[in-house]
């Protein structure tokens, strides 16, 4: 393997309910080469998701530890991991969590509007609206672009997410899921756009999925079980 | 009431503090992340949905507008007052109550001698009962408490507006000062020898009552007004309907309807921009004032001379010497001040020593000066009141040495206002009560506003989730919900201020438009001498109301900033 550019280390994630603890993930070590294509596979339930979000730098763990880069990434600053987020990391939801009041090119723009102070962006603007549409075009939404998410199919949402976290050339690529709402046609439509980007340019991919067709195109496969990873592939 | 209290002195702080606050304000807006800027743009005018929280706008516009108008009719109130006991007055009293001053003529050359004094002049004050033979309808004469005032004519006109309140002599009629004697017409009509004329104000020998007259004012201001507010609707509606039309290509109703209401907005500008505003009479109730005697009738007024002993004159036996004098009316006085029209009877100051028995000369008890109750002093100045004051009284002080008397009255030497003290501070106090308790009703909006900015927050919770998931700061986002909570009350102030002060405006016209439609006297002129109703605008109130209501407006949805600030974005993100 190459030299990671993620690594979780005994990872612990437990939820409060009142006085009662759930312990979600227990001890979870993982790592993530630089340029691999990784996925996740598990039954409902078995903390995919808060695995991803802790990786993802989204949620802080109970216990244990996040590299990113070889930086321990809950050691540093939440200003830091925001920063991470907004340029280095690309997430695609289960549910798409499109802004609703954006258009899809307004979503597709809304990490660079995070970062650009508005003196600024009269003067970004046009850059970042090249660059939203080609990779808008890329999946085939380039007549969409001025639609409200609602006007959407599930599989032009799941695109538009797509979009939105390719845009800023992320270096890490997390989707929970992605696939788990379409129909076998768009799914693999979308299937290819992340394997080609992680062909071509070398995007490291970490994908939650139940599809086991999908799990045979990545280079690995890890399993979860009850909170506890099973065996690699 | 900021009028006279030195502006300047805090006007050019005042501004530079708040330019310099409005453009951090804006360094602040221009370096922010702009997608604030967008989706606070989205939340205010993304579709019909947006409205719903707009609506919290209006807790913010109604404090501004109750508080701008009353606060403006209140102090107009108190401003009117002011007025009005301050013309029967001049700018700085000298009292010596009923005991007297002597050295009053000394005193005055002295006073006008100061740097900052226009004028001093002597004045009697004494109480006396007057007993009124109505001319008419009324068999039983009239006995009435009343306030003897003794001027020297010449002299009492150059202090206050005492010549504007009187009835017959205004001015231009009579340029001259001799105001009390009685004309000749009177007395050859009459045939009598003529007497000492007196001035009763209009509320001691006469009524206000109310009878319809005719009354210019403007007509059209109304269907003005309305018809500007419906084209700013309608033009709001119009957008909407546009915006709804350009979402749906192809669905001809809503661009008929966008046209329309387009339409609709166009002929109530025109409306607004073409009535014609003219002016009109209308008959409504004005106070007129109904004398029981007319001039040349007689007043008999009667008084206890007190001697400069403090005593009370008495006739031998020990009874009190009570002087009783006819005066024949001359003029009414009417200042529109109750107190002062209720009860005063203006006469010659010669006379009305002599009632007061104040003349001096060989008395009962030894020789006595002669001395009169006040001095009054008008100045240049207003503002310097206070030191002239000290002034006149080292004056009186010296003058006390000079002339080497032992027992030498107690002089109060105030301003006006220090004079009126009670009567202002009571309507000052009114002012200032209702003020406080529409900012105490205004606190009670704040809580709303809270409310519909937490609700709105916990609406847009997956909003605020996704923006952090992208690397949106957590005050970023809670300060887009603050930012939301400004500019609603931003336009809840405007929508307010522009309310309120277009009321003030045509306050006049809106009153006769509610008297006429709904036969509601809203301000009887019978219960106030006023021929308006009375309203006095403070910049300086309009502005500190406006930041005020910003301000709480803005914190108030700091509720919602917070609830967004500390949303874990997992928390939103987990559900669909
Ligand atoms: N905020 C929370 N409070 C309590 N329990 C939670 C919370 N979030 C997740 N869980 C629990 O953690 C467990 C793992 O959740 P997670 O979403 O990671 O599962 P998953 O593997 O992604 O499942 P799925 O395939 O259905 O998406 C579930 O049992 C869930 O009920
Ligand atoms: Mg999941």
């Amino acid at each position: 393997m190459t030299e990671p550019i993620l690594e979780g280390r005994s990872l612990v994630k437990d939820y409060h309910m009142g006085a009662a603890r759930l312990r979600v993930l227990h001890g979870v070590d993982l790592a993530v080469g630089r340029g691999e294509f990784l996925c996740v596979l598990g039954p409902s339930g078995s903390g995919k998701s808060t695995l991803l979000h802790l990786l993802g730098l989204l949620d802080k763990p109970t216990a244990g530890r996040v590299r990113f880069e070889g930086t321990d990434a809950f050691g540093q600053p939440k200003r830091w991991r925001d920063r991470m987020r907004n340029q280095a990391i690309g997430f695609v939801f289960q549910f798409y969590h499109l802004m609703p009041d954006l258009s899809v090119l307004g979503n597709t723009l809304l990490p660079a509007m995070i970062q650009a102070p508005a003196v600024l962006w009269p003067m970004r603007r046009a850059g970042e609206r090249k660059r939203a549409m080609e990779v808008l075009e890329r999946l085939g939404l380039s007549d969409r672009v001025d639609h409200l998410p609602r006007e959407l199919s599930g599989g032009e949402r799941q695109r538009a997410a797509l979009a939105r976290a390719l845009v800023h050339r992320p270096r890490v690529l997390f989707a929970d899921e992605p696939t788990g709402n379409l129909d076998s046609a768009t799914g693999a439509e979308i299937m290819r756009v992340i394997e080609d980007l992680n062909r071509r340019d070398g995007l490291t991919v970490v994908m939650v999925t139940h599809d086991q067709r999908v799990a045979d195109r990545a280079d690995r496969v890890v399993r979860l079980r009850d909170g506890r990873l099973l065996h690699t592939s | 009431m900021f009028a006279d209290t030195g502006t300047s002195a805090w006007l050019w702080p005042a501004l530079v503090g708040g330019g310099l606050a409005a453009l951090a304000l804006l360094a602040l807006v221009l370096l922010t992340p702009v997608y604030k800027h967008i989706l606070c743009a989205k939340y205010l005018f993304g579709g019909w949905k947006a409205v719903v929280p707009m609506v919290s706008c209006l807790p913010a516009a109604l404090g501004v507008f109750l508080l701008i108008l009353v606060f403006a009719i209140m102090d107009g109130f108190a401003e009117e007052t002011r007025k009005m006991t301050r013309g029967t007055l001049s700018d700085i009293i000298v009292d010596a109550h009923m005991e007297g001053l002597p050295y009053y003529d000394e005193l005055c050359r002295r006073v006008e001698a100061i740097e900052g004094v226009e004028a001093a002049t002597p004045i009697i004050e004494t109480y006396a009962v007057a007993r009124i033979k109505p001319r008419f309808g009324f068999v039983k004469p009239l006995v009435r408490p009343c306030r003897i005032i003794g001027i020297r004519p010449a002299e009492k006109v150059r202090m206050g507006r005492f010549r504007e309140y009187l009835k017959r002599q205004r001015p231009e009629a009579y340029p001259s000062a001799d105001l009390l004697r009685v004309p000749e017409r009177i007395s050859e009509a009459s045939g009598e020898p003529p007497r000492p004329g007196g001035i009763p104000g209009i509320g001691l020998i006469g009524a206000p009552m109310a009878a319809a007259e005719p009354e210019t004012v403007e007509a059209g201001v109304g269907r003005r007004v309305a018809a500007a507010a419906g084209a700013v609707v309608m033009l709001i509606v119009t957008l909407f309907v546009w915006r709804a039309a350009r979402r749906r290509p192809g669905h001809v109703g809503w661009i008929v309807g966008a046209v329309a209401c387009g339409a609709a907005c166009l002929a109530l500008a025109a409306t607004a921009v073409l009535t014609p505003v003219h002016e009109t009479e209308v008959e409504r109730d004005q106070v007129i004032d109904v004398p029981l005697l007319g001039y040349g009738d007689t007043l008999v007024v009667s008084t206890i001379p007190i001697r400069a002993s403090g005593a009370i004159a008495t006739e031998p036996g020990g009874l009190p010497k009570v002087q009783s004098r006819a005066l024949a009316v001359v003029d009414y006085f009417k200042s529109g001040f109750w107190e002062a029209d209720s009860s005063n009877v203006y006469v010659d100051f010669d006379v009305a020593q002599q009632m007061a028995g104040m003349t001096g000369g060989e008395g009962e008890e030894g020789a006595e000066l002669a001395r009169t109750n006040q001095v009054h002093v008008r100045i240049t100045d207003p503002a310097r009141g206070k030191d002239l004051c000290q002034a006149v009284e080292k004056v009186w002080f010296d003058l006390v040495r000079e002339k080497g008397l032992a027992t030498a009255p107690r002089l109060t030497v105030s301003t006006w206002e220090e004079h009126q003290h009670m009567i202002l501070s009571v309507v000052d106090m009114q002012r200032n009560i209702v003020a406080l308790m529409l900012s105490a009703m205004f606190l009670g909006f704040g809580v709303l506003i809270a409310l519909i900015s937490y609700v709105m927050a916990y609406i847009k919770s997956r909003d605020v989730g996704i923006l952090k998931a992208l690397g949106a700061r957590d005050a970023g986002v809670g300060s887009l919900f603050l930012g939301y909570g400004f500019i609603i009350g931003l336009i809840g102030v405007a929508l307010g201020m522009t309310g309120s002060l277009l009321m003030l405006h045509y306050l006049d016209a809106i009153e006769i438009w509610v008297n006429e439609t709904l036969d509601v006297d809203v301000f009887p002129r019978t219960m106030y001498y006023f021929d308006n109703i009375p309203r006095n605008i403070s910049p300086a109130w309009c502005v500190a109301v406006g930041l005020a209501v910003l301000a709480l407006s803005t914190l108030a949805s700091a509720v919602g900033g917070l609830l967004a600030a500390l949303k874990q974005p997992v928390e939103a993100l987990r559900y669909e």
